[in-house]
């Protein structure tokens, strides 16, 4: 594990630890043409986690000018695959060129990344990989998937989605759709990944409530897909009980997501199982 | 057919099934009257249809709902208060606002469709869309539970415009109180207007959906409106006659005509002419002899109709209108719609075309 002396590190016992790939945030596709010319050479250019980045940078700037001594901020990590040292240093140097704040770049595989997860206490796993995503819920961290066409996505406000129709079913989960797939491994991993699940909403919480209702650089959203208005006001009641009020709601009741979704443009969507995010566009 | 607004309901062999009456005896408890699509409880809701299908109705919270109250603790005492007020009274519904009884209407219509066409999307989609942050959410859904209300799909953009939303749903027409969204959304092309909660409402039929509509500037562009505006009256007349036989240009609200029109077939074909649930109205100053003319031509033109048109010739609406009750009035004046809403009718104005830059001063009524 690297970490960069540059980037002052983080209070492990406050801050909320968000892993994403490097090849979310930089674009490293050396096998087809590039898509631009590289920003300076030995850099790469920016891929589709990178606003993401930017936008966290940003809350935390507005915490840190609200409170010098503030411990609850975000804390983003870039797991990297050891298996290309080119691209390590590649990945170094963008991370310098940018001025990305970047505590640690820590080396797994795809064996060995969800431990690496857990030994680094992370509360949040970011990806465009939605095999990756699932693999993380399994073991009980919250993953989300990265969302947004290059370019277009916010770097002033860190916009958060949270797909609710799973979150509003009530406690009793007989009251599941009953053609998933319930099966006990399913229902545990659901039922530790929600503990988690919850405590990285209060934390999330937390932070929206030190900025006011407007201009605030941090902004959490919910949507429900396909479930009725009763589910999504127990979904937004829930939130609410783990302590985040969230900003804007939607309820779609079956309307097609993707054009909402290109207006709303959050940075990260989260989906407990991805069964609800069929509608969006892949990624990369 | 039956008289009462009841939804019908499809079971799963297709048979419809009468539920319960839409503005039942027990107002709706707060709780949730059932868990996800395609769960068998007491009362199977029917499916919202595709957005691509339907005649998209998109209503602000303030004119679906009564919140003057709210409104004045938001401008008093501003946004984290005005917040905390509403979810501190989050367990209060709503009254209804000028808004509600169109719903209503909407809804009768829906039910009424759904059991001549019980697999047609081809219905009225109501999506309640308002800048209000989701704090409120709870409140409204609470009050659209308490009301027994058929909206499933809202939108709460925390503060920012809902105008890219409107364009998402494929919104065919949005009423809200505010003048600047409404003209925002004329601007991208859809058909909207600005509702005001009247003094006093009279009562309107709750069997037949009745919307009137202004013809300039409304139906039609403003382009004649422009010469009565800029040469007056005679040359108005002039213009008229010699253009009598060409079409005038389309105004913002055509399409929803349009859109009302389709809906009116489906009941025709069936045998509802007479008794049809939708009945629409124009009410212009235009007299019927002379520049009525080229609006009717127009109409015709492009394939539409009103089922009444009034030509008042520049006599005041109010009496008019006051007898014919409709549940939306659109005008583009704001002295007809202020007339209007003094009689009682509910009346929206369409803030569109050459009256924005020069109101109508009230001592010139003038026929037209």
């Amino acid at each position: 594990m690297n970490t960069d002396d540059d980037v002052k590190q983080k209070d492990p016992s406050r801050a909320v630890v968000i892993a994403i790939s490097h090849d979310a945030v930089f674009d490293l596709k050396e096998e087809q043409e590039p898509k631009a010319p590289a920003a300076a050479s030995g850099v790469l250019n920016p891929g589709p986690g990178f606003p993401f980045v930017k936008a966290v940078q940003r809350v935390n700037e507005k915490l840190v000018e609200k409170n010098p001594n503030e411990t609850l901020l975000f804390d983003v990590i870039l797991l990297s695959s050891k298996d290309r040292p080119k691209s390590q240093s590649e990945v170094a140097n963008s991370i310098k060129h940018y001025g990305l704040e970047i505590t640690r770049l820590c080396f797994c595989n795809n064996e060995n990344f969800t431990s690496v997860l857990r030994s680094n206490k992370v509360k949040l796993f970011l990806s465009t990989n939605t095999d990756y995503i699932t693999k993380a819920q399994d073991t009980g961290v919250p993953a989300a998937l990265l969302y947004g066409q290059r370019g277009t996505a916010t770097l002033d406000q860190l916009r958060v989605l949270f797909i609710g129709d799973s979150l509003g079913f009530s406690e009793d989960t007989t009251d599941r759709p009953k053609d998933e797939d319930t099966g006990e491994d399913q229902l545990q991993s659901v039922q530790l990944t929600q503990s988690s699940l919850e405590d990285l909403v209060a934390l999330i919480g937390e932070m929206r409530r030190k900025f006011g209702r407007e201009n605030s650089p941090l902004c959490a959203c919910l949507m429900t897909v396909c479930s009725p208005r009763n589910v999504c006001v127990r979904a937004l009641k829930r939130l609410r009980a783990w302590g985040l009020e969230v900003d804007e709601a939607f309820c779609l009741a079956g309307a097609p997501q993707s054009r909402l979704l290109a207006h709303i443009q959050p940075h990260i969507l989260y989906d407990h199982g991805l069964q609800y995010t069929l509608d969006v566009p892949a990624l990369s | 057919m039956s008289l009462d607004s009841r939804q019908a309901v499809a079971t799963h062999d297709g048979r419809a099934d009468a539920s319960v009456a839409a503005n039942g005896d027990s107002k709706g408890s707060w709780g949730d009257t059932e868990d996800s699509y395609g769960h068998s409880g007491p009362v199977n809701k029917p499916k919202s249809p595709k957005p691509e299908n339907a005649v998209t109705i998109a209503v602000s919270s303030r004119v679906l709902f009564r919140t003057e109250t709210e409104q004045k603790v938001f401008e008093e005492r501003g946004v984290e208060e005005y917040l905390k007020y509403q979810v501190e009274h989050e367990n209060e519904p709503f009254a209804p606002g000028p808004a509600f009884p169109f719903v209503k209407a909407l809804e009768t219509v829906n039910s009424q469709l759904r059991e001549l066409y019980p697999d047609s999307e081809e219905l009225f989609d109501i999506v309640l869309v308002t800048y209000n942050h989701a704090h409120v959410g709870v409140r409204l859904i609470n009050t659209i539970n308490y009301h027994n209300l058929f909206i499933e799909r809202f939108c709460m953009t925390g503060g920012s415009s809902p105008i890219g939303y409107l364009k998402a749903y494929h919104t065919n027409l949005y009423l809200s109180a505010d003048a600047e969204k409404v003209r925002e959304a004329l601007a991208e092309g859809i058909a909207a207007a600005t509702m005001f909660t009247p003094e006093k409402l009279i009562e309107v039929s709750d069997t037949q959906l009745r919307v009137a509509f202004d013809g300039d500037a409304v139906l039609f562009s403003d382009e004649s409106e422009r010469i009565f505006k800029t040469h007056g009256l005679d040359k108005f007349f002039e213009h008229e006659k010699e253009h009598e036989n060409k079409l005038l240009d389309h105004g913002p609200l055509k399409g929803f005509l349009e859109a009302l029109g389709k809906l009116q077939k489906k009941f025709y074909e069936k045998g509802h002419r007479l008794d049809c649930p939708i009945r629409t109205y124009l009410v212009t100053a235009r007299s019927a002899a002379s520049s009525g003319i080229r609006a009717l031509k127009t109409l015709r033109a492009w394939g539409l109709e009103t089922d009444e048109a009034l030509f008042l010739a520049g006599a005041p609406k109010g009496p008019m209108l006051e007898k014919i009750r409709p549940h939306i009035y659109f005008d583009d004046q704001m002295f007809h719609v202020e007339g209007a809403a003094e009689m009682g009718t509910i009346a929206a104005h369409v803030p569109y075309g050459i009256a924005q830059k020069h109101p109508h001063k009230k001592d010139s009524s003038k026929s037209k």
